[in-house]
């Protein structure tokens, strides 16, 4: 873990509708260093739940949008850490090590499975949230990462899957999400061992929250007995994005 | 009889329904089951190689990779859980 005599640092990446309520808690917390990850702009598209954003920002770097508010809302200016770019195979170790936490809210399972693979290799630790239609998922991976991401999900989809802007995303589900993943990354950051290996499942049609161990794999590729992946390989990481 | 747990992407096969309940002595009994009823179902969640591996299937709250897979034993009342892989927010 990074230097204890500095404060804490969590790279968000991802300002969407997951993003945006964990920015929004985690812009409160007293001496984290919040790295916000995303080079998107708003839309208008983006409004009814990614709540950092007004009607004034469509168009504008969802960045700078974001920052604005959450200045607006009392964050003091050094606390804040712009990251113009996405997470790419070429700077997601780099970054992952200059944090002590990453939280994932991406729209495309590349980018996620990119984070998890970053992660690991760095020995940090991660949330991973998700949220399409009525549901809603996170999970908290430790620094000594298992049971990971691939240790659930293996390895990015074949074939298009459906995203927000054929599926559609429900607002206060990604909200109630997007709360429960800084709550994990909270739990993290204060030391708490149990905030780790379990998924959390949300069905906003049936309002039931699920909460399942999740066990790691032998045979996973990353976290495994004989893992494969040591490195970024940015062929291991393509698939189709959310572009709502 | 087994209860099936629909995630919200498949509920399309399932008339919206979000559980379903089938007979079946093991999970692949019930999914072979439950494919006469809401036919493409089956295909979503499995593929030559068996469970497809985006996607999770719990009993209670094991997940049948850990327990027998497809050839898991059930007892009646037991609960089938299936969690898909989402990205999107």
């Amino acid at each position: 873990m990074a230097d204890s005599a500095r404060p804490p640092r969590v790279l968000l990446v991802g300002l969407g509708g997951l993003g945006c309520p964990v920015a929004a808690v985690l812009a409160r917390v007293p001496g984290v260093e919040l790295w916000l990850c995303d080079d998107d702009l708003v839309e208008l598209s983006n409004l009814h739940r990614q709540t950092l954003y007004a009607a004034a920002h469509v168009g504008q770097d969802k960045l700078e949008a974001a920052q604005q508010s959450l200045l607006a809302s009392g964050t003091e200016p050094a606390r804040l850490v712009l990251v113009r770019s996405r997470l790419l195979p070429d700077n997601a170790r780099e970054l992952v090590r200059s944090v002590d936490l990453v939280v994932e809210g991406a729209d495309n399972f590349a980018t996620k499975f990119l984070a998890a693979d970053a992660a690991h290799l760095e020995a940090r630790p991660i949330v991973h949230g998700a949220g399409v239609r009525w549901v809603g998922t996170a999970w908290a991976v430790s620094a000594a990462g298992a049971p990971c991401y691939r240790c659930l999900f293996e390895d990015v989809p074949a074939g298009a899957q459906q995203g927000c802007s054929e599926a559609g995303v429900m607002g206060p589900v990604v909200g109630f999400c997007g709360a429960l993943m800084a709550e994990l990354a909270l739990r993290v950051l204060a030391g708490d061992a149990d905030a780790f290996g379990a998924l959390y499942t949300y069905d906003g049609q049936t309002d039931r929250l699920r909460h399942v161990p999740a066990a790691a794999r032998t045979t996973c590729a990353l976290c495994g007995t004989s893992p494969s992946i040591f490195q970024i390989e940015a062929a291991r990481y393509t698939a189709p994005s959310c572009a709502a | 009889m087994i209860t099936v747990r629909i995630p919200t992407p498949l509920r399309s096969l399932t008339g919206g329904e979000e559980q379903v309940q089938a007979p079946g002595e093991t999970v692949k009994a019930v999914l072979e089951t439950l494919e006469t009823k809401h036919p493409g179902l089956r295909d979503r969640l499995l593929d030559d190689k068996g469970v497809r591996r985006f996607v999770n299937i719990y009993v209670g709250d094991e997940d049948i990779r850990f327990l027998d897979g497809l050839e898991t034993k059930l007892k009646a009342g037991d609960e089938i859980s299936i969690v898909p892989a989402i990205a999107g927010g």
